[in-house]
């Protein structure tokens, strides 16, 4: 994407406003070149493009966490990444889609099914309704040698042919 | 859409139709190179030859979605059974997924209506490539008054499928065989430019 910036940010036009006094201090601003043609404040002297290092400017190039530093010291790439490379980053196998190794048939309607998700052929039939609607109303589990109490009056009851556990106290 | 005149109305002899056969054939778009595959027929095979495979070329153009995503799905079901590419593709949750199954299911027809296959099982998948398609440039607005120019893509899914089961991945080269070649190469090494 290019962004073009169609008025000027204050903090550049404050960069620029300093370098520009720097200049005509005589002392170096700590970048160069920041010139466009777009900014109205581009300085007239054009021709020293990259001004030369003067001997005591070294002072000046570790702008310290200035404003300076804070907007143009940014991380940005060196050199345009070859295809080569930006292949061997987007092909890399931990990046290609994994085979899935889980995926069974519904032994009900025969479709294709994850081994630990329901079937969703035969959860949308379910949903759907039709034969499979069942009444709402509460079940209780009735083991060996129980009988249905008063209290078990409107409810589904289900029969077990075996003890009851021990966990499954009856109320 | 193409026009052929049949130029009746131009004979020197007696006959003295106007241009009466205009014949207006309109084919959907140009066909691409791909489509125009299904098209060659090969001469009848001699009673000698091994049977050749059928081979069913398909392919959707101008999908919405990126070229770089969807080739990681062709990637996927390269050299699969198309039964095994489907079952990926419907537990797949990316959105070219279904698309690519909608094709493959598209094919899968085509190739027992048209081309003679009697399996419809019996399919693999040879080839399975992604392409661009066209781009359209769009602003998009950013804040401050800023604006970028962005891309909206779209992608061509090729696939080719051949009768037959799919063929099997060749077996990864061992350390020991590598090791066998260096010392092999090391053996048959001479004296060149001499006597």
């Amino acid at each position: 994407m290019v962004v073009v910036v169609l008025h000027m940010m204050p903090p550049i036009r404050h960069l620029l406003q300093r370098c520009w006094q720097r200049l005509e201090r005589g002392l170096l601003p700590a970048v160069c070149g920041v010139q466009s043609p777009l900014w109205g404040l581009a300085p007239a002297v054009q021709a020293p493009a990259c001004l030369p290092e003067p001997a005591a400017g070294t002072a000046e190039s570790g702008e310290g966490p200035g404003f300076l530093g804070g907007v143009l010291w940014m991380a940005a790439p060196k050199k345009r990444r070859s295809i080569e490379v930006n292949r061997c980053r987007r092909r890399n196998p931990s990046k290609l889609i994994p085979v899935k190794r889980n995926i069974d048939v519904c032994p009900e309607c025969g479709n294709l099914k994850l081994k630990h998700v329901l079937c969703g052929y035969c959860y949308a039939k379910v949903k759907e309704g039709g034969a499979f609607n069942a009444p709402t109303v509460e079940s209780v589990v009735l083991y060996d040698g129980e009988k249905p109490t008063e209290k078990d009056e409107g409810k589904r009851i289900i029969e077990r042919a075996r003890k009851r556990p021990s966990w499954f106290i009856r109320n | 859409m193409e026009l052929s005149l049949c130029e009746s109305g131009w004979f020197a002899a007696g006959s003295a139709f106007p241009l009466s056969c205009i014949h207006t054939s309109t084919s959907l778009q140009k066909l691409g190179k791909w489509e125009k595959k299904n098209r060659i027929v090969y001469p009848p095979q001699l009673p000698g030859e091994p049977r050749r495979p059928a081979e069913i070329y398909h392919c959707r153009r101008e999908i919405k979605y990126s070229k770089d995503k969807m080739w990681y799905l062709a990637k996927l079901i390269k050299g699969m059974s198309i039964d095994q590419a489907l079952a990926q593709l419907e537990f797949n949750d990316k959105k070219g997924a279904k698309i690519i199954k909608e094709v493959l299911l598209e094919a899968q027809e085509m190739a027992v209506r048209n081309h003679n296959v009697e399996f419809k099982s019996n399919l693999h998948i040879a080839e399975s490539l992604a392409g661009k398609g066209h781009y359209t440039k769009r602003i998009r607005l950013h804040g401050k008054g800023m604006f970028g120019i962005m891309k909206i893509v779209k992608c061509h899914y090729f696939v080719k499928l051949v009768e037959g089961p799919p063929p099997l991945p060749e077996p990864r080269k061992t350390g020991f065989d590598q090791a066998k070649e260096y010392v092999q190469q090391l053996r048959s090494r001479t004296l060149v430019h001499t006597l």
